[in-house]
């Protein structure tokens, strides 16, 4: 303990603990062989043939994001992976635990209901939901904090997969509009960032967040805005263009974009013209990701899970 | 004139002669099997040739005099210098074309765009392609990769290296004795362990690398290409003070260039995009402002142009401004018209 001081005069502080604070010296860089990073662990999508469209899953050591319409599947895919990092790695798993974060606990009991339905894939083994940690976080400063206690998960409890369902609106209403606010909220996005990507490459675990989505002007329109503003390929759901929430800069702090859509369909109409079966088609995208090209699939949400159709590749 | 100085055979040197290469800095560029076009001679002694011009512009360049002032240089010896400089190819001819030959040597190279329009991708073919065998037009020498954002994938560089080798098997299809010792180097677990790989989880392990370079470098004189990716990443945290940033941004600029010019290799930066506000209206800019802007040598903006990928040379002391599209495909970077095999576009 220090002495009551009140000068806060340096000398003041004894020696044994002023050595405490000297900085830390940072060690010589030592390269990495590539060789030694193959073959690269990926944690299955819980479906074969959506961890088909990411060559075997998501790579551990990267930041990966679901962004998407609500009600595309995207919290239930994400249910589906904290279940999918329990199997041992020859399944597509990670042996772990995970921890899922929330901006509120207040709909635990319909996520443990819908955990529930899921067929859980250890047999016989203590319940799936032992090794699943579940926090909420009410502000982007909470979450970064949370994150900092969870370092010591990631060691006792072999922690191997965060998932945090979504980062949009832990964000949300925090920041006013105003510059100074958008500049910190920028800062904001890339610390919370670098602190899941370092996790994630110092402990060989997996990062998931999920995100909103915007509605965005058409390529029509694109005129007024100038062309700059081109991002790739337009998404669309629901019949509109959209785009991830938190626009660009966030857009450049993840590994792994994926894309999740819907579209309503007419499948079939009537002999009186007026009866119209209308089917809704689900659509995963992988927009960008470091080791597979842009491809897409169709999927159907079940009550045992998410599963993907066939493959196309754009 | 210096083809009159070199050690190949008389016949050879007056078809050099009569086709118009009389100077040494002519040949410095060319691909041996365009010299055995032109010359209409065999690769194997196109090769030597090669080989031969290499050998006296090393032993040539170790006896520059020093002049007046020590480490000064005359502006002939730098237009010579200059004009032997080496080039790592992108793999995408019409890029390679418009920047003079490829990514220049001796010099920082910027290359920033969006998310997903390929600067990891174009980072990795580079740390491969200069990878590539002097026999093969290449620079033989190996690469320094420093990741800060995870997105270099090993089974990436993999597949990469995989169509490097096959795309030069497929152009270089000779069989003799002299290619067959070059082939067996050709594996794609030779090219992996040429690059040295750097994972770096902050600015000031950034710093750091950036700092222990000159010892690696001096210790590794066989790497020519340094790439950072991104050098933005960890400067976009909170920097409360920008000064500072600057400063530091500033530092780590000069001291990449001092090493490019020091041991003769590229340094490619990766940069993202941000919004600025111009002229009433927001226009996409490269990060970390406009100070920064001024820090490199080149550089060059990947964006697309409708659902197409093009780069686009915005800054170069050498060539003028100009436009490529190219491609992302599952062998690497290709250019538009080499796309006539059967390969997975992105």
């Amino acid at each position: 303990m220090l002495s009551s001081s009140t000068s806060g005069d340096a000398d003041s502080i004894p020696q044994h603990s002023r050595d405490q604070f000297a900085p830390i010296p940072i060690p010589i860089p030592i390269p990495i062989p590539v060789r030694s990073l193959l073959p690269h662990s990926k944690l299955s999508l819980g479906c074969p043939v959506l961890s088909r469209l990411l060559s075997g899953g998501l790579p551990v050591g990267t930041l990966t994001e679901i962004s998407g319409e609500s009600a595309t599947g995207k919290s239930q895919l994400c249910l589906q992976l904290l279940l999918s990092s329990l199997l041992p790695p020859c399944l597509g798993g990670l042996a772990s635990s995970s921890l899922l974060i929330l901006p509120s606990l207040l709909p635990f009991s319909s996520l443990l209901k819908r955990l529930s339905r899921l067929p859980s894939p250890l047999h016989p083994s203590p319940s799936p939901l032992d090794h699943i940690f579940v926090a909420s976080a009410h502000s982007p400063d909470h979450l970064f904090m949370l994150l900092y206690q969870a370092d010591r998960l990631f060691q006792s409890h072999k922690l191997r997969l965060v998932v945090v369902d979504s980062i949009a609106a832990i964000f949300r209403s925090e920041f006013d509009n105003n510059l100074g606010d958008l500049k910190t909220r920028t800062a904001m996005f890339f610390k919370v960032a670098a602190k899941l990507k370092e996790q994630a490459y110092r402990f060989g675990a997996v990062a998931v967040l999920t995100n909103q989505v915007v509605d965005v002007m058409g390529p029509e329109m694109a005129a007024d805005v100038g062309n700059n503003h081109h991002t790739g390929p337009a998404l669309l759901s629901s019949g509109r263009t959209v785009a991830p929430a938190m626009g660009l800069s966030w857009a450049n702090c993840v590994n792994t974009r994926i894309f999740l859509s819907r579209n309503d369909e007419v499948a079939a109409v009537g002999v009186n013209g007026e009866d119209m079966t209308v089917c809704t088609r689900r659509r995963m995208e992988v927009v960008f990701a470091p080791h597979v090209p842009r491809s897409s699939c169709e999927f159907v949400i079940r009550k045992d899970g998410v599963f993907g159709l066939e493959i196309d590749r754009q | 004139m210096e083809i009159s100085n070199l050690p190949i055979s008389p016949s050879i040197r007056s078809k050099l002669l009569s086709k118009g290469y009389t100077n040494l800095s002519s040949l410095s560029s060319i691909s041996p099997s365009f010299l055995a076009q032109e010359l209409s001679v065999k690769l194997e002694e196109a090769v030597e040739v090669l080989r031969a011009v290499s050998d006296t512009t090393t032993s040539k360049n170790a006896h520059i005099p020093n002049g007046i002032i020590p480490g000064a240089v005359t502006a002939w010896d730098m237009l010579s210098e200059e004009q032997m400089q080496r080039h790592i190819s992108t793999g995408c001819e019409d890029l390679d074309a418009i920047l003079g030959g490829g990514i220049h040597c001796k010099e920082v190279t910027e290359v920033g765009g969006v998310p997903g329009i390929g600067k990891t991708q174009l980072g990795i073919q580079l740390a491969v392609n200069v990878q590539i065998p002097v026999e093969y037009g290449g620079l033989g020498g190996k690469a320094v990769y420093i990741d800060t954002e995870g997105s270099f994938m090993a089974e990436r560089a993999y597949q990469i290296a995989e169509g490097c080798i096959y795309d030069i098997l497929d152009k270089f299809p000779s069989n003799s004795r002299e290619f067959l010792s070059c082939k067996e180097r050709l594996q794609v677990n030779n090219f992996l362990a040429g690059i040295f790989y750097f994972r770096i989880c902050s600015y000031t392990e950034q710093i750091a690398v950036t700092n222990y370079l000159e010892n690696f470098l001096t210790e590794h004189r066989d790497v020519n290409l340094v790439i950072i990716d991104s050098v933005t990443f960890h400067f976009r945290q909170d920097f409360d003070d920008l000064a500072q940033r600057t400063r530091v941004l500033g530092g780590l600029s000069l001291r990449l260039m001092k090493l490019s010019k020091m041991f003769n290799l590229a340094v490619v930066l990766l940069n993202q995009v941000t919004t600025k506000f111009t002229d009433g209206s927001f226009q996409l800019t490269l990060a970390l402002g406009d100070s920064w802007s001024h820090s490199c040598t080149n550089r060059i903006i990947l964006h697309w142009n409708g659902n197409e990928r093009c780069a686009y040379i915005e800054k170069s002391p050498s060539v003028p401004s100009a436009s490529a599209p190219y491609l992302v495909t599952g062998k690497g970077i290709r250019g538009i018209n080499s796309n006539f095999k059967r390969a997975r576009i992105m």
